[in-house]
């Protein structure tokens, strides 16, 4: 491909301004709290990135191949503890888990090494049991994939020579993950999950979840094609995983179950699982939301009333909301592209509306 | 009219028996195709003219029996092997992708049988043949009308230049108006030479074009032959009840 069919291809006005504008979007709001210098709106920040890093990962395996993904909690669980277990010192590692496997005692990274090792102990893992699973859809694959979380689960909460089990892992140390990290990587996951979305592989993996018999008869193999994506949405999930527990620096595996989870989910299903920019607002739009009602289920604590919880039912009801009414979610499955923004600007005239202008001429007709 | 070579044919379908479940679909068909040639199988619901083209596809596993194309033995392989090797279904219902964009959707037919480049030099032509396509190239193949989701399926299958394209029920469900426009595409593509296997309800318009024809009736051959030869050989009302008794619709 030459260099003028490949800028032809980029098609700014329809695709690559996405990428751009979620990132200037991203990178604005946190050189602005930056700026503040707020650290209780700095920690809401960082946390709300780890999520969007979390929210992409799933997007790129559930938003386009239509497969509701349980397991995937669980991928971030296994890069959450596989990257502390290598970014630990042996000396740390001894006095914190003494019941440890020796040799995971004695590994040792440095953190971004550790961060990536933690990554790819989630790729290998997915990469391992997934595909056999990849062969169902709908409901059963749902209910497989929900069955893997359980035993993901079990595994990180009872394992005590690498977990410490039950009780809490508590890394030590300082905290290795910053804010500007955490921008750096959530730009690069954006770019990576929206290149994928349009690369073949992500085209392909869209069409299997339109229709995939249509697929299979035009030279898809979806096991194949969702393989790579299961593969790379829990490698993105580990990464995330290692990022939070390095900020967090005390986990257990009830962390990484199924109130993260719905967490992650209504975040995709309200911003619209189909697309990237949804992942994208949809979890901006959440935590504004969570934030906000924990401020003001403080405020009614401190007035008297106990209404601990009330956050997580309502985003349940606006979830419930949304699957009702606008199950493509706020995105309704579309990018954020400089021709949808042209659109909803209002000099933008019904000239340039292709559906509007066809609609009258066939009234003409 | 019909110029039946005498190469070898290049689908051949021998004694081919395909069940769903215990229930017996397709008893023995035997069918071919030779290059160039635009063959109808018509017939009643039922009588098993979808299930031959999905098993010929690879979506349906043939009890027994076997399929060459191009002069191999392709009985048993995947329809992605098939559709790499050079055939193409155009499914029943317009089975395009919805959400998937226009240009998603033609992308898709031509993955796995040639690059990027002739794509774009495809698509010119292609604009010519459907000149829809073009003015909806950017929107969900999903907001297309009827008409237009089932040119958008065809052009699908003929972007990856097959050497056989077999179209399920192409007029289905379409207005008096689309029906015509899908049929003179037939004949546009006809012309151009491409081979095409095509299972058609309404037989008038199917065998109107068609250079041979099968009729199908529960899972058998009932006639085989010119569509010309065909009216004094076969009562066709007896086989297919919803042919109409000499009536010609133009």
């Amino acid at each position: 491909m030459n260099m003028k069919d490949f800028i032809k291809d980029l098609d700014f006005s329809r695709k690559s301004s996405t990428v751009v504008f979620l990132i200037a979007i991203l990178v604005l709001i946190g050189a602005f709290i930056w700026w503040l210098n707020i650290p209780f709106i700095e920690d809401i920040f960082t946390n709300g990135t780890i999520m969007l890093i979390m929210v992409l990962g799933f997007q790129l395996f559930m938003g386009n191949s239509g497969i509701l993904n349980w397991s995937y909690v669980g991928y971030v669980g296994i890069g959450a503890f596989a990257s502390a277990i290598f970014s630990m010192t042996p000396a740390l590692k001894a006095l914190q888990i003494p019941t440890m496997y020796p040799f995971l005692i004695s590994l040792h990274l440095p953190f971004p090494l550790a961060l990536i090792a933690g990554a790819l102990v989630a790729m290998i893992v997915a990469a391992l049991v997934a595909w056999p699973l990849m062969r169902l859809s709908d409901s059963v694959g749902a209910i497989t994939q929900f069955a893997l979380l359980i035993v993901i689960n079990v595994l990180l909460s009872q394992w005590s020579q690498v977990t410490n089990g039950p009780r809490t892992f508590t890394l030590g140390g300082t905290r290795l993950t910053s804010f500007w990290l955490v921008l750096g990587v959530a730009v690069l996951v954006i770019i990576l999950v929206y290149c994928y979305k349009e690369s073949s592989l992500g085209l392909k993996l869209r069409a299997t979840r339109d229709d995939r018999y249509a697929a299979r008869s035009s030279g898809i193999n979806f096991v194949a094609v969702r393989y790579v994506a299961y593969v790379a949405s829990a490698g993105i999930g580990g990464l995330a995983g290692g990022l939070y527990s390095h900020y967090i620096l005390s986990i257990t595996a009830a962390s990484f179950y199924l109130n993260e989870l719905f967490l992650l989910l209504s975040m995709l299903v309200i911003g619209g699982s189909m697309s990237v920019s949804g992942a994208f607002f949809g979890t901006l739009l959440v935590t504004l939301l969570r934030q906000g009602l924990r401020q003001v289920e403080l405020f009614l604590y401190k007035t008297g009333f106990e209404a601990s919880g009330s956050a997580e039912i309502v985003v349940a009801i606006i979830l419930i909301a949304f699957l009702i009414w606008r199950p493509n979610g706020i995105t309704g499955g579309r990018e954020l592209t400089w021709q949808s923004i042209k659109r909803m600007l209002p000099i933008a005239s019904e000239k340039k509306d292709p559906i509007s202008n066809n609609l009258k001429k066939e009234e003409k007709a | 009219m019909s110029n039946i070579t005498e190469n070898a044919p290049i689908l051949q379908v021998t004694d081919l028996y395909v069940a769903y479940g215990p229930i017996l679909a397709l008893h023995g068909i035997s069918l071919e195709v030779h290059k160039g040639e635009l063959v109808s199988i018509c017939g009643v619901n039922g009588a098993g003219k979808s299930t031959v083209l999905k098993a010929i596809a690879g979506v349906l596993k043939p009890r027994s029996g076997s399929i060459r194309f191009k002069g191999k033995d392709v009985t048993g392989w995947k329809p992605e092997q098939l559709h790499k090797h050079g055939m193409a279904l155009v499914p029943e219902g317009r089975e395009i992708f919805p959400s998937l964009t226009v240009e998603e959707n033609l992308r898709l037919g031509a993955f796995g049988r040639y690059q990027a480049r002739r794509f774009a030099e495809d698509l010119e032509d292609f604009f010519t043949l459907f000149p829809i396509l073009k003015e909806r190239y950017h929107q969900a193949g999903g907001l297309l009308s009827g008409g237009e989701q089932q040119m958008l399926a065809i052009a699908r299958g003929l972007i990856s230049h097959p050497d056989l394209l077999m179209m399920d029920e192409p007029s289905l469900g379409l207005s008096p108006n689309r029906v015509d426009q899908i049929f003179e595409l037939i004949m546009e593509l006809k012309s151009r030479g491409i081979t095409i296997l095509l299972v058609e309800q309404n037989a008038q318009r199917a065998l109107e074009i068609a250079d041979r024809a099968y009729l199908f009736s529960n899972g058998r051959v009932e006639y085989a032959g010119r569509p010309q030869d065909m009216a004094g050989k076969v009562d066709i009302t007896s086989v297919y009840l919803g042919g109409q008794k000499g009536g010609d619709v133009e």
